[in-house]
C-alpha cells in the first residue's frame, strides 16, 4: 500500500499546489509547486516577493533578523527557506501581531541608535550581534531591555515556525514525515533497550 | 399521496449513527438517515499528505479564523461546523468543535480503543460513589468482540484488571522512546504497554493496512483506520435500505397523539426550509450534547420539558475527560541520533493504562483512575525549539540534536458525575435556523483535579527513572470539552425516575426512541469512548430489531 500511497501523495500535491498557488500573492520561495513536483508545466515561476504588510525597510530588517536567528551555514537557513515571506504573510493576516512587530522594529532601531548611534540596518554585522545577544540569550539579558526581549522572542518564534514548516526545514531535520513506511517502524537498537550505548552522533 | 413512513429514522452518521444504520439496514429495515452536514470527498476534502508548505497558512490556519479544537485545523476545516453555536453559563469554560460531515468525528478520531470493564460498570459498588451501570461486562463482551473484528484493533493481550482483553491485530512496534520509557515505568512500578489502536497493522476485512504516514487526524485516504464512511455506511448502502439525507440538521423529534416518536423535523440547510420525515422508530445519535439538545428541543404537550424527559435527567450528569500534558522533558540517550519515524500513530502506540485503585478502591486520595498517553520523538514540527535558549548556528544545531528526544505525557482522567455539570437549552440564544442552542455548565471536580496532580508526580518520576530530563510539569489542564469525550446526558438505568434510557439505550418514556451515542454512558471511565459507542450501539440496534420482530414497532 505504501507505494500506492506515495503515488497518490504526488497527485494530491500537484492538484493541491496548482489550485492553491492561483490564489496566492506570488511567493518567490515557499514555492507551491517547488522541487517535489517534477512536471515543468505546473511550476510557478518565482516572482519577486512584494511584502503584504511590512514596508520595504521593515521587511529588510525582518529578513536580516530571520537570517541571524537561523543562519545559512553548513546547511541552508531562513534565507533559502523564504522565512521573511512567511512572516510577512502571516502578520499581514493577523491584526493582533501587527502592532507588536511594527513597534518591535521601531524599538530595535532606536535602541541601536542609543547604543551605536545608528539604526539597526546600518550597524556592522558584529554590532548587530552585540545588540541582539542580550535579547536572545537568557544569560546575557540586561535590565531595561524587556521590550526588546519580548519582540525578539516573537521574532524567533515566527522564524522557527516559518523555517521548520518549509521543505528546507523538513530536510534540515531529516523529518520522517517526508516518507511513508511499509511496516510499523521499530526501534533499531533491540540489544540495547536502555539506549545507553548508541553509536556516537556525528558532531 | 400517503406520507412515506420509514422503519427507522437515524439522526447522525458517526460511530453510533453509522453502526445503527448498518445494523438496521442489514436486518432489512428501511432507514432514513439525517446528517447535519455534507459528505466529504476524500480526494478534495481530506488535505492529508499535503506538507505544511503546501498549505496557505502552513497548516496553522488563518490567524483571523476560528478554531474550536485541536482537530479543527487548516487540514480539516471543511468538515467542522462553525455555524451552530453553543453558549456557556457564567464561570464555565467549554472548548469544543462539532463535526457535521458524514461520519462525524470518526473521520479524524484518535483511534485508541480500549474496552470498558466491570471495574467501570461496577465502580459504584466498589467505591460507593454514584450508581452501577445496568449491565455487566459479560453482557457487552460479545459485542466488543464483534466490533473489534469489524474495525480491527492493534494491541496485545495484557491481563490487566482494569482493561479486559479482546481480539487484536499485531501491535505497533515500540520505538526507541517506548523501550526507554518502559524501563522507567518498570522502575516506578506502573504499566507501559501497547495501546489499543484501531489502525490496521495488516489488511483487515477488505481494508488495506496502514501506510504509516502519521496523518490520521487529518483523515485517511485509503480507510486504513476505522471510520464510519469507510467501514459502516458502504455496507448499509449496499443493502439498498438506506436513504441518507445530507445537510439535514435535525431540529426535533416529532410525536404522535400518544406522545410516541413519529419522525423527525429537520432543516434542509440548502433551502433553509423545515422538512418532516416519518418513521416507526427514531434513533438519536447526533453525539452526546447534540442528541440531548435535539431531545430537549422536542417539546410537545406530552413532553413539555423535552421528549423522554419525565425523569428531568435529560442533559444532566455530563461527564468529560480531563486532558492535559502532565509532564514534559527529553531523553538525553537519543541526543544527536538519526531521525526516526516516531510520529506514525501519534499518541496511540503506547499507553500507561489505569494502575490506580485496582486492588482497593480507596488506595489513593482519589477514587477511580486515569490513564496516560506518552508520546514524543521526531514529530512533524519541533515544538521544543521555542523553549530553547539563544539563536544562530548553535541554536540551529541544538534543534537538530534535540529533535529525536522530546517526551510528553498526556493524561486522560474521568470526571465524576455531578449535579453541577450539565447542559440545557439557552433561553435566549438561537442558532441561525431559530433553534435554541446548547448551554454548557461545567467545572472540573476535586477528584479529577487530584488525579491531575497525581499524574504530574508519577510522570515526572517515570521520566527521571528512564534517565530523562524533566523540563516542565503541566501548569493547567486543557479547557473542558477539549477531549471530545463528553458522556452522560441520557444515562441508562433501570429506574425510569432516575434515568432517561433503559439498559438497552431505549428511552423509558418513549418505547420507539433509542439513543446511540456516549450520552447513555454512566461515566466516561479512563478509556476513550468510540469503541464502546460502537459496541453499545450494536447491542441497542439488535434490541431494536428484536422489538420490530416482536411487533412492538410497526414495520413500514
Amino acid at each position: 500500500m505504501a507505494g500506492q500511497g506515495i503515488h497518490r501523495r504526488e497527485i494530491l500535491r500537484i492538484l493541491g499546489t496548482a489550485a492553491a498557488a492561483a490564489t496566492f500573492p506570488g511567493f518567490s520561495k515557499w514555492g507551491f509547486a517547488c522541487g517535489h513536483v517534477g512536471n515543468a508545466a505546473l511550476q510557478i515561476k518565482p516572482a519577486e516577493y512584494h511584502p503584504q504588510f511590512f514596508s520595504a525597510a521593515e521587511y529588510a530588517m525582518i529578513e536580516r533578523l530571520s537570517e541571524i536567528i537561523i543562519p545559512s551555514d553548513q546547511t541552508p537557513g531562513a534565507k533559502e527557506a523564504g522565512v521573511a515571506e512567511f512572516i510577512d504573510f502571516m502578520v499581514s493576516n493577523d491584526p493582533e501581531r501587527q502592532y507588536p512587530f511594527r513597534t518591535g522594529l521601531v524599538w530595535l532601531n532606536s535602541h541601536s541608535e542609543r547604543l551605536h548611534g545608528k539604526p539597526f540596518p546600518e550597524l556592522t554585522p558584529a554590532q548587530q550581534l552585540s545588540v541582539l545577544e542580550p535579547l536572545g540569550f537568557k544569560g546575557k539579558a540586561r535590565p531595561g531591555e524587556e521590550l526588546g526581549r519580548k519582540f525578539f522572542s516573537l521574532m524567533r518564534e515566527y522564524t522557527v515556525t516559518g523555517f521548520y514548516t518549509s521543505e528546507i526545514g523538513f530536510k534540515e531535520l531529516d523529518n520522517p514525515a517526508l516518507k511513508f513506511y511499509s511496516d510499523s517502524p521499530e526501534c533499531p537498537h533491540k540489544g540495547d533497550t536502555e539506549h545507553r550505548h548508541l553509536p556516537q552522533p556525528k558532531s | 399521496m400517503a406520507k412515506q413512513i420509514y422503519d427507522v429514522i437515524v439522526i447522525g452518521t458517526g460511530a453510533g449513527g453509522g453502526m445503527a444504520i448498518k445494523t438496521l439496514c442489514e436486518a432489512g429495515l428501511k432507514v432514513c438517515a439525517l446528517n447535519a452536514g455534507r459528505r466529504l470527498d476524500p480526494e478534495k476534502d481530506f488535505r492529508f499528505h499535503r506538507m505544511p508548505w503546501d498549505m496557505k497558512f502552513r497548516g496553522l490556519g488563518d490567524p483571523k479564523g476560528e478554531s474550536f479544537g485541536y482537530m479543527d485545523n487548516e487540514y480539516t476545516k471543511a468538515a467542522w461546523d462553525h455555524e451552530i453555536p453553543f453558549t456557556v453559563a457564567p464561570g464555565t469554560k467549554w472548548f469544543w468543535p462539532r463535526c457535521s460531515a458524514v461520519g462525524g468525528k470518526t473521520n479524524f478520531w484518535g483511534r485508541s480503543s480500549a474496552r470498558f470493564g466491570d471495574i467501570d460498570f461496577k465502580a459504584a459498588s466498589l467505591d460507593g460513589y454514584d450508581v452501577d451501570w445496568p449491565l455487566t461486562y459479560a453482557e457487552i463482551d460479545p459485542f466488543y468482540t464483534r466490533v473489534e473484528k469489524m474495525i480491527g484493533v492493534a494491541s496485545t493481550v495484557q491481563n490487566r484488571p482494569s482493561n479486559p482483553d479482546g481480539t487484536y491485530l499485531p501491535p505497533f512496534n515500540f520505538r526507541c522512546l517506548d523501550y526507554i520509557l518502559e524501563l522507567g515505568c518498570k522502575k516506578v512500578g506502573v504499566p507501559y504497554l501497547p495501546d489499543r489502536c484501531a489502525q490496521l497493522t495488516q489488511p483487515h476485512e477488505g481494508h488495506p493496512a496502514c501506510h504509516y504516514c502519521g496523518e490520521c487526524t487529518t483523515g485517511c485516504d485509503v480507510g486504513a483506520f476505522f471510520s464510519s464512511p469507510y467501514f459502516l455506511l458502504p455496507k448499509a448502502e449496499a443493502t439498498k435500505n438506506l436513504e441518507l439525507r445530507t445537510n439535514a440538521l435535525a431540529k426535533n423529534v416529532l410525536v404522535d397523539e400518544n406522545g410516541q416518536a413519529a419522525g423527525v423535523a429537520y432543516i434542509d440547510r440548502n433551502t433553509r426550509q423545515e422538512v418532516e420525515v416519518y418513521g416507526s422508530a427514531v434513533v438519536v445519535a447526533a453525539g452526546c450534547v447534540e442528541s440531548s439538545r435535539i431531545m430537549l428541543n422536542s417539546k410537545s404537550r406530552h413532553w413539555p420539558n423535552g421528549i423522554a424527559n419525565s425523569s428531568g435527567q435529560l442533559g444532566r450528569n455530563l461527564c468529560d475527560h480531563l486532558y492535559g500534558e502532565s509532564a514534559r522533558g527529553y531523553l538525553p540517550q537519543l541526543l544527536g541520533q538519526p531521525s526516526f519515524p516516531d510520529h506514525v500513530a501519534d499518541s496511540t502506540i503506547a499507553w500507561m493504562p489505569r494502575w490506580q485503585n485496582l486492588n482497593n478502591a480507596h488506595e489513593e486520595d482519589f477514587i477511580r483512575g486515569y490513564s496516560v498517553y506518552p508520546d514524543g520523538g521526531c514529530s512533524e514540527f519541533p515544538w521544543f525549539a521555542h523553549a530553547l535558549d539563544g539563536f544562530g548556528s548553535s541554536f540551529k544545531r541544538e534543534i537538530k540534536r534535540r529533535y529525536p528526544t522530546p517526551v510528553t505525557f498526556g493524561i486522560q482522567a474521568p470526571t465524576l458525575r455531578s449535579d453541577k455539570n450539565f447542559m440545557d437549552l439557552d433561553p435566549e440564544v438561537k442558532d441561525p435556523y431559530g433553534i435554541p442552542v446548547a448551554r454548557m455548565h461545567f467545572e472540573w471536580d476535586e477528584n479529577t483535579l487530584k488525579m491531575w496532580e497525581h499524574s504530574k508526580q508519577v510522570c515526572a518520576d517515570v521520566l527521571k527513572a528512564a534517565g530523562g530530563e524533566l523540563e516542565a510539569l503541566g501548569d493547567a489542564p486543557e479547557i473542558p470539552g477539549w477531549s471530545l469525550h463528553e458522556t452522560g446526558t441520557c444515562r441508562m438505568g433501570n429506574d425510569p425516575k432516575s434515568f432517561v434510557t433503559n439498559r438497552f439505550g431505549q428511552a423509558h418514556d418513549v418505547a420507539n426512541l433509542y439513543v446511540c451515542d456516549a450520552s447513555v454512558f454512566l461515566s466516561c471511565t479512563d478509556k476513550t469512548t468510540t469503541i464502546s459507542i460502537l459496541a453499545f450501539t450494536l447491542r441497542t440496534s439488535e434490541h431494536l430489531i428484536e422489538n420490530f420482530r416482536r411487533g412492538d414497532h410497526k414495520a413500514a
